[in-house]
Formats: structure tokens, sequence, C-alpha cells
């Protein structure tokens, strides 16, 4: 509870010092947008073209859109420390700093960055959920928010831990970072599409390793009452958790690279 | 009461150099940073630690803090093993690194240091009485609602320092804490130090490259180079091996013909001054004078105070520093 607090607290701090460049804040925030929006007109445009892709309406496709847009982008807005500022910190030193202090090294990461411009990808994911929820339509159960609910927090949980591998590299000073942009970046572009659309490799690659499948699109199946992959209606609750899963797993992992860090030059 | 103890310290870093044309890999060389570095410090010692940049300062206060782990030799500061029990041990420490800072950019530093007080889970009462009285003696007052990036670099530092103090440490690591700073700062910073050491008791290792601070503030001066303690004892006795030669410059009025001086002394003439260095061991200051004016009538003759840095570049060569 006391770090949920130091969390809370450093995030007001941080918002407030972005603050200090309003300006800068407003304009970066609305190239967010044309981003972002830029691609959900992707989407739109091959709705418009196909009406359906295999099973999918286009409301299902806008509601995947949404929730990997909603997901991603939460984690990028609030775990900023994880999947953005990691490396600056490493080598500004500024993880020494962190070192110093009696408090988790990943805690005090989290907790001193935090990108609210991406509140603008949120919103543009949250239109694209309602919007997917209207012409699909979702009859909401209390169920279905639960397989909602579990999805994003999980879904978060495991680009943390998917990001948490650029950290690890990080530490042991390596600095190409491209393979694992194929999998988180790669892995928002390709998994706001439903995954039966791709080739086998492909399936295989964002089940078994980084399991965006799992993790949003067994739920958002339950959700739009399409049949589970042929899995029991339950999978949608017990999947998500392999996002848990990855955390728990880079967590260790990291936790061990720390033993490695060898800091820079004074 | 020993607080520190090293055994045998021993931190190595692999290097590797950039590829060299026609080779498949990069060559990597091994860097000894500390090389079996043994002692101890006592409860409420104020010690300083001086050697040529990359002598294994920096290295060394980055293990006595836990951010880095050596890979060999024993460490224990107040009984804990700092790297082993980081988060035990960093509530018990202070660091101030001169060229890096510890608070936020952007936002006053006050609110800097109420988030301090939140990670360090310090008590709000301790808080409020610790913050007043480092205001206090730091200055703060006239900035405490200022942005960290807004201050001179006097004041920064300041701010720097209370944040450290926050906690209450016992143990207080200084790397360079008077970089770049003008007399006035220095000074007050010092004087802020001693009485830190002296009415809190607060163990200090103090990691510089201005001998003024070590001379005005520790009694206690241990050496680095090439990771090796060199010297470990008061700065009196490590001056004095150095200490060996003094100058005088005269200057003469009119003529005068140069007096014959033992081989040991050496001078040299810049327009109407002579130079002269020599070693009042050999040759007694009275004895040099009786040459000196039989030479010919002195207008002026000054003694040059002796200057710590060239002692210690001087004890650096001859140390293959």
């Amino acid at each position: 509870m006391d770090t949920v607090k130091l969390y809370l607290r450093s995030m007001k701090m941080l918002l407030r010092s972005q603050m200090q460049y309003p300006a800068s804040f407003l304009m970066q925030t609305l190239a967010q947008l044309v981003m972002e929006g830029g691609e959900f007109l992707a989407v739109i445009l091959i709705v418009d073209r196909f009406e359906s892709l295999n099973q999918w309406t286009a409301g299902n496709l806008f509601f995947f859109f949404g929730l990997m847009s909603v997901t991603f982008y939460l984690t990028e807005c609030f775990g900023r420390g994880v999947t953005g500022a990691f490396p600056g910190m490493v080598r500004s030193g500024q993880l020494d700093t962190l070192l110093l202090r009696p408090r988790g090294v990943l805690t005090q990461v989290l907790c001193s960055a935090i990108d609210p411009r991406r509140i603008t990808c949120i919103a543009v994911g949250v239109a694209a959920l309602v919007i997917g929820c209207q012409m699909s339509p979702v009859h909401w159960t209390l169920l279905k928010a639960l397989a909602f609910a579990e999805s994003v927090l999980f879904g978060c949980m495991m680009l943390l831990g998917l990001f948490l591998i650029e950290s690890v590299l990080c530490i042991h000073s390596v600095k190409s970072v491209e393979l694992v942009n194929a999998l988180t970046y790669g892995g928002r572009s390709a998994c706001q599409y439903p995954i039966d659309i791709f080739p086998r490799p492909l399936r295989a690659l964002f089940t078994m390793v980084a399991p965006f499948a799992l993790v949003l699109h067994v739920p958002a199946a339950y959700i739009l009452d399409k049949p589970l992959y042929g899995w029991p209606g339950f999978a949608a609750f017990l999947c998500p958790l392999s996002g848990a899963a990855v955390f728990g797993v880079m967590y260790l992992v990291f936790q061990r690279a720390m033993r490695f860090y060898r800091s820079t030059g004074s | 009461m020993r607080y520190i103890t090293t055994e045998g310290l021993t931190k190595t870093f692999t290097v590797r150099k950039k590829r060299e044309k026609g080779r498949l890999l990069r060559e990597k060389t091994q860097v000894r940073a500390l090389d079996s570095v043994s002692f101890s410090i006592e409860q409420g010692e104020l010690v300083g630690s001086i050697g040529p940049n990359g002598a294994g300062k920096s290295t060394l206060v980055k293990i006595l803090s836990g951010i880095l782990t050596p890979e060999s030799g024993a460490v224990t500061v107040d009984g804990l093993v700092p790297w082993q029990e980081r988060r035990r041990h960093v509530k018990n420490i202070g660091v101030v690194f001169g060229q890096r800072s510890q608070l936020w950019w952007d936002v006053p530093i006050v609110d800097s240091f109420s988030l301090l007080r939140d990670i360090y889970r310090v008590p709000e009462g301790d808080y409020r009485k610790r913050l007043d009285e480092l205001t206090e003696a730091l200055d703060l007052s006239s900035f405490l609602r200022t942005p960290l990036r807004l201050l001179s670099l006097g004041q920064r530092m300041r701010a720097e320092l209370c944040g450290s103090l926050l906690h209450g440490p016992k143990l207080l690591f200084l790397d360079e804490p008077t970089i770049g700073l003008d007399a006035v700062s220095k000074l007050s910073l010092r004087d802020f130090l001693q009485k830190e050491n002296r009415e809190r008791g607060t163990t200090v290792l103090l990691t510089t490259h201005d001998m003024e601070d070590i001379a005005a503030l520790c009694p206690r001066v241990m050496v680095l180079g090439h990771g090796k303690k060199l010297f470990d004892g008061a700065l009196p006795d490590l001056l004095s091996r150095y200490d060996k030669v003094r100058q005088v410059t005269v200057r003469y009025d009119g003529d005068f013909t140069l007096p014959a001086l033992p081989e040991t002394c050496r001078l040299t003439r810049e327009g109407a001054d002579c130079k002269i260095t020599y070693e009042p061991a050999s040759l007694p200051t009275g004895a040099l004078l009786s040459l000196l004016q039989g030479a010919g009538a002195i207008r002026e003759l000054t003694a040059q105070p002796q200057n710590v840095d060239h002692l210690i570049a001087a004890m650096y060569k001859e140390m293959d520093l």
C-alpha cells in the first residue's frame, strides 16, 4: 500500500514537472493524436474494403483495435520508466541514484517517469472500443466486464515484462533493441487484428513467446460471443494470467541482471 | 568501534576496445579499478580520499554504498555487507555526487524533499525537525520553493546536501562536493560538514581533488592510485615526505654578482628577479640569506608559501601515477 502511495505521489510530481512546459506538451500530445488516429484510419479503410475478416465483423475489428490501443498506451503512459526511460537512466547514471535508496529498483524505475502525452492515444482506443461495442453489438454482463478488466490489467503486465527484456539487455550494455521492438511494437501492430488471420509461425510467436493472443484475443472473443478457438469458456479468464507469468519471469531475470550492473564513470 | 572495514577489496572492469580492422573479435582488456584495498574507519571519523583521475576513488564509494559488487574481498559497513543487504544498508547512508543530481529537476526543491521523505519512510515529526535544522544550517530558506534547474551551482549543492541528510544517515559519502564552487560557497560547505561531523557524529568519507578540502576537514587521508592504497595517515605526515624544498625570490638594487650556491640549489632569473629553490635540510635558510646578502643590496625578498597541489603533483609523479 505504501508503495502504491509512493507511486501516486511520484506521478503527481512528474505531471507537475511536465506541465512546466505546456506548449511543448500540447504539441506532442497533438502529434500523438495524429499518429494513433492514422492507425485507426487504416483499420477503418480495411473494414471499408472487406467488411469482415474471417469470422470477424467490422465492429469486432474495431473492438480488437481499441483493446490493443488502450492496453498498450496505458502501459506506455504509466510504465514509461520501463518502456522508454530505462536506457537513458543507465547511461546518465540516474540508476546509481536509485540504488542508493531503500526501495526496490523496479519500483523506483516505474516511479521516475510518466508519459502523459499518450492520453490522446488512449482516447482513440476508447473511442474505437465504444464504436466496436455499438456495432458488434456487445451485450455486457458482469463476467464479460471481469474478462475485460483482466485482459487490460494482465495485458499491461505482459507488455511491461516484454519491455523489461530491453532493460535487461541494457544492463549488460547491449545496445541492439530492434529485436525487442519486434516483440513489443511489432506485437502491437500485428495483434490489433485478430490472431487467426496470421500464418502459423506468427500465431505461434504471439501465443507462446509474447502471448498477446492469450491475454487479449481470447477474452475479446469471449466478450464478442465468438468461439474461443475451441477452448471452454473459462479459458477467457485463465489465459490472461499468462501476462502475469511473463512479467513474473522477466522480473526475476531483471533482478538477477542488476547484480551485473556496472555503473558508469563519475 | 569500527564502522567500515574492507579487506582485500578487488574490482576489475572489462573494457572492450574498438574492433581493429581485419579482426573478427574485439579486443578486451581487464582494468583493475581496485586492487586488494584494505582499511578500516571508525565511527565519527572524517576521512579524505585522494588520487589522480581513474585511481579507483569513485569505484570505492560505489562499492561501499552498495551500487557495485566487487569480485573479491570483504566489506562490512555497520555490520552489513552493502551489496547483499542493499536496502537495509542504504537507509543509514547519504551520498552526494558532485556531478550528478539526486533531486528532481523541474520541481521546487521542497517537493523533492517531501518525496524523499516518502521514499525513506521518515516520520513526519522527524522530517519537519530535520528540514528546519538543515534549512537554517545550509541557508536554504530563500529558494526552498524554486525549481532545482533555476538554482546556482552553490545553491544546488546545498540542496543536494540537504536531500542526502534528511533521513539522518550515520554515514555520508561525498564525491567531489566542492567541484566548481566559488570561495564563499566552499568555505560555508566545509563549515557545515565539520559541524555535522562534530555534533551528530556522522562518519564522513570525502573524495576530492581539492587539497584545501582535505587540509581543512580531514585529519586522515587515504591516497589511491592505480587501484591500490598508497598511503593512509595524517596529511602533514604525507606532505612532509615530499615537502623538502623551499623557494625565495630576491630583487636586487642595481648591480649584483650572482652568489656561488651549492649544487642542491637551483637559480633562475626572470628579469630583475632571481628565483632560488633550495633544500633547507642541506642548506639552512640563514646560510642562504647571508650568501644572498653578500651578492648585492637586496630591495625585496619574497618567500613562496608551500603549494599543496604542487606537492601532490610531485607525489603522484614519484609514485608513478
